[in-house]
């Protein structure tokens, strides 16, 4: 990778980071709502090779481990989104009709939002930390994926585009 | 699916999960350097979280309220017309107003129990990626704030300081899924355990199993040596159902709490607590039925005219 990507792509990440931390946890959504910086990070790694997938993941987990909202230990995000990001370029690669369909890419991401939170639950679990009952649990992982299905129609585009002119491809998404 | 990657991307996979794994084992042995790098974090996203507040200040409650829309429909008809004059009146102090009474309110309770308190302004609350009930408050360090002390406002208790930082602070809700407290029955004394349950409700389990609870029952946190992190006397909640399971070693309850947690905009960290514990001074009132003046009219039928009053005789 080049110096320019990687510098463009880390600036993008960072711009994402601060829009979720400064404003999407000040709106009241129900249910604990989206996290806007996770599904960014989750089709960043869908458009990417597996590679850059499990180094997305490692970015973006270490950045929400940093988080003033994520009570876990440092790390714990790290590592589940390494296994997603890695997951879900894994997934696409080779398949043009998965990767350039928006109702696949939805589906993927949608999907790994679930598997991430889900891991993370199992891993705090793990850790030996309280995470809530299980009906919480449920009901704020189905409102997650409600959320999730949502925005990623709206996001999909605008992070195609980026990652086009990041990347110097091109996505038909 | 497709074949992927070659040995070069397994080696990388293998070398981000081992680092992964070598940051929590850091962090779980409280190595400094981790929780360093999450001060640092918080410092530098502190004053773009307050700038946040005050852009999203009068949007903040919007997705709640469309979600609860359905819910609060009839409650909604009857205050819309009245609403439709408060906001012409108050739509440029809407924001301000509710923070104000909420201060307001704080420091009244505050006041009542003699705690020394410093006020802050939520400017964050919580996240989806964690399971967990926080919110972040606008005052830190600098401001006299330690870990383990307690969260109140008007309505009584919030929660705890969990980690301090210069500017800001992460405060565990009292509905947060690992938050325990020792409480007390208002009035009879009966002391208990109240768990968070990731909801405004919490179950409370009584130690005593000679005890008994009912309904409407208030409960009043019981302090701790040092009053940290909770001071005594601090409205928690009330019980709203009681278990009386046939089985059970202990009753259990279910517990509202006082605190709206989806609607707190500002809080106070009680600094110092009382010297006398306040017992149960600070329970809320309840609101009393204003008396309606009845007027009583007492009717004495007039004797009924005879035939022969008429004069016709």
């Amino acid at each position: 990778m080049s110096t320019r990507k990687i510098s463009l792509s880390a600036l993008l990440f960072l711009v994402v980071y601060v829009v979720q931390e400064a404003f999407v946890t000040q709106l009241h959504i129900g249910g604990g709502g989206f996290s806007l910086f996770l599904i960014f990070a989750l089709l960043w790694a869908a458009l990417s090779t597996p590679d850059i997938g499990a180094l997305t993941g490692f970015v973006a987990g270490f950045l929400i481990d940093l988080s003033q909202s994520t009570n876990g230990a440092v790390g714990q995000w790290t590592f589940v989104l390494i296994l997603v990001g890695f997951g879900i370029s894994y997934l696409g690669l080779g398949y043009e009709n998965v990767r350039m369909n928006p109702f696949t890419i939805t589906l993927l991401v949608t999907g790994s939002v679930v598997v991430a939170r889900v891991l993370y639950v199992l891993l705090t679990l793990l850790l030996g930390e309280e995470v809530g009952s299980f009906i919480s649990i449920i009901t704020s992982l189905f409102i997650g994926a409600l959320w999730s299905a949502a925005i990623v129609p709206i996001l999909m585009p605008l992070v195609a585009r980026a990652y086009d002119f990041i990347d110097d491809s091109r996505h038909r998404l | 699916m497709a074949r992927g990657g070659d040995n070069r991307g397994r080696l990388l996979l293998i070398i981000l999960v081992i680092t992964s794994l070598f940051l929590i084992t850091l962090d779980l042995r409280g190595v400094s350097v981790i929780g360093g790098l999450k001060t640092g974090t918080q410092s530098a996203l502190s004053p773009v979280q307050k700038f946040g507040s005050t852009v999203l200040s009068p949007v903040r409650n919007f997705f709640s309220d469309v979600i609860h829309l359905g819910r609060t429909r009839s409650e909604m008809e009857a205050l819309r017309e009245e609403n439709g004059k408060l906001l012409t009146q108050l739509r440029e102090r809407r924001s301000i107003d509710a923070q104000l009474e909420q201060l307001q309110g704080a420091l009244d309770l505050a006041g009542k129990a003699e705690f020394k308190v410093v006020n802050a302004r939520v400017i964050s609350q919580g996240a989806t990626t964690s399971f967990t009930q926080t919110i972040t408050i606008d005052a830190g360090s600098d401001n006299g704030i330690k870990p383990n002390m307690t969260v109140i406002n008007s309505y009584g208790l919030i929660g705890v300081v969990k980690t301090v930082y210069p500017n800001s602070s992460l405060i565990s809700l009292t509905s947060d899924p690992s938050f325990r407290i020792g409480v007390r029955v208002a009035g009879s004394q009966q002391i208990g355990i109240l768990s968070g349950q990731g909801t405004r409700k919490g179950v409370l389990q009584l130690l005593d199993n000679q005890s008994t609870i009912k309904v409407g029952d208030i409960l009043v946190a019981r302090g701790s040596v040092n009053n940290r992190p909770f001071v005594p006397g601090v409205p928690v909640g009330e019980v709203t159902s009681v278990d009386n399971a046939a089985g059970a070693v202990t009753q259990t309850a279910d517990v509202r709490f006082f605190a709206n947690f989806s609607a707190i905009s500002i809080v106070s960290v009680v600094l110092k607590g009382p010297d006398a514990d306040p017992r149960d001074s600070l329970i809320p009132v309840k609101p009393m039925p204003t008396p309606v003046p009845t007027v009583t009219v007492f009717v004495t039928p007039s004797q009924s005219p005879s035939p022969n009053s008429s004069g016709t005789d």
